[in-house]
């Protein structure tokens, strides 16, 4: 039986959407220094509807701009290269975690919401610690749960024997690989590999419920990590997994953590969570 | 009416209303009920103390146990409950696996709302907390019923 199921769930990672056209040019384009901000607009000036959200996204209170920005060429000189990429690409998923999201019993734009909130809340985990991170934290937070897409249709035909093993106390991602063979960490991860992303994302995403596991420890890994258990503490996109999922000591150590840290992040996540969904709220 | 309370609000009625909240992981849930004014409120607390952030608590004291249950006691006698009828029930406060301190927020909230409620001579009539499970509460304010489902499962609290 699982042989033939894992191959199915391999078989929807090979068929899921490749990334956005828009997303993909302009990772390549910001791997070259000679880029200039009206080469964005070039490739974007052809998805009016993405331009609007990337704009939108731009003039959320989160980026704190000081007045209306109009265009993107604008938005590259303000918010830098590495932002607006990752607005692109926030724009491009966005269509994809809009959805509900069945076994995870996640109502339609709850994974958005979860994700928006791992994002801002792991951002805000850098600046209350005073630790320096790459900027892929944004994207990265943003797509660790990624996975669940695909796997969330197998999650809920599983879910019988997941539940049983987890109410003996098992993570709810151990459980979901004890029957299913892989998790959805995993498939996220092996769904941006395919899209060729950055390793550090990668692993980031792997490694989000399990860090101690990974054969590398990282500072995007350590964060990812405590931001998606606080974002499912204060219940944004808490579905039926719940909060079965266990923090590890050693990376809060690492991060050298605290509860004021982490009671402060915490209660500044939510109005950016409802200010970010909100541009989207109106497509 | 059915009101939707969400993270960090509170919604107060009367006879013929809802309330309903998701979600409830880390989070206190508080239903008060009188029954014979038929009043009630409901809670949906995320932390246990304002004095983490004194701004936001000024701005909206349902995000913290410590200014959200004062406040939502204060809302329903305004809609004629009276503190000696007044049954309160908790939900929520829940926590991940593993034993860091860390992350017992959900604790430290139901220790925070039990030390209100004992300085104020309130007593907690029934409560549905910890573990790592998420909660829905669905509180009719008609009869005071207050259903908890979790994982597909529902009980009288
Ligand atoms: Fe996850
Ligand atoms: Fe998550």
């Amino acid at each position: 039986m699982r042989p033939k199921q894992i191959d199915r769930i391999m078989a929807e990672v090979k068929s899921f959407p490749g990334m956005p056209g828009a997303a993909a040019k302009l990772l390549t384009l910001s791997n070259n220094s000679d880029a200039d901000a009206s080469q964005v607009e070039e490739i974007l000036r052809y998805d009016p509807g993405l331009t609007a959200n990337i704009l939108r996204l731009t003039n959320s209170a989160y980026f704190g701009l000081p007045s209306k920005v109009g265009s993107v060429k604008q938005a590259v000189v303000l918010l830098g290269w590495k932002r607006v990429i990752q607005l692109v690409i926030f724009s491009c998923v966005n269509a994809l975690m809009d959805k509900s999201v069945a076994g995870y019993d996640l109502p339609p734009g709850e994974l958005r919401r979860h994700s928006i909130a791992v994002s801002v809340a792991a951002e805000d985990l850098v600046k209350e610690l005073k630790i320096m991170a790459p900027p892929e934290i944004f994207t990265a937070a943003l797509l660790h749960d990624l996975g669940k897409l695909v796997l969330g249709g197998f999650v809920k035909d599983e879910m019988e024997k997941i539940e049983s093993i987890a109410s003996q106390g098992v993570p709810f991602e151990a459980a979901e690989h004890m029957v299913l063979g892989t998790d959805h960490a995993e498939i996220g991860a092996q769904i941006l590999k395919n899209w060729s992303f950055p390793s550090e994302i990668v692993s980031a995403v792997r490694w989000h419920h399990a860090p101690d596991a990974a054969d590398e420890t990282n500072m995007l890994i350590d964060i990812v990590h405590v931001a998606n258990v606080l974002s499912l503490m204060i219940g944004i996109g808490v579905g039926r997994e719940g909060l079965q999922h266990e923090p590890s000591p050693l990376v809060t150590k690492r991060l050298g953590l605290n509860i004021t840290d982490l009671e402060k992040v915490a209660s500044r996540t939510l109005q950016w969570v409802n200010e970010m969904s909100d541009v989207f709220v109106n497509d | 009416m059915r009101y939707v309370v969400v993270v960090a609000d509170m919604k107060v009625g009367k006879n013929g209303d809802m309330l309903v909240t998701h979600a409830l992981g880390s989070c206190l849930g508080l239903m008060v009920y009188d029954p014979e004014a038929q009043v009630g409120g409901l809670l949906h607390a995320m932390l246990p103390l304002s004095r983490i952030n004194p701004e936001k608590a000024a701005a909206n004291p349902f995000m913290f146990v410590d200014t959200g249950v004062p406040e939502l006691f204060k809302k329903v006698y305004d809609l004629g409950g009276q503190k000696k009828r007044m049954i309160a029930k908790a939900a929520g406060c829940g926590r991940p696996l593993g034993n860091d301190e860390l992350f017992k927020i959900g604790e430290r909230n139901y220790t925070v709302l039990k030390k209100l409620l004992w300085k104020n001579n309130i007593l907690l009539d029934a409560e549905d907390v910890g573990g790592a499970a998420s909660r829905t509460v669905h509180f009719d304010l008609s009869t005071g019923q207050i259903i908890i489902s979790s994982n597909g499962v529902k009980r009288d609290l």
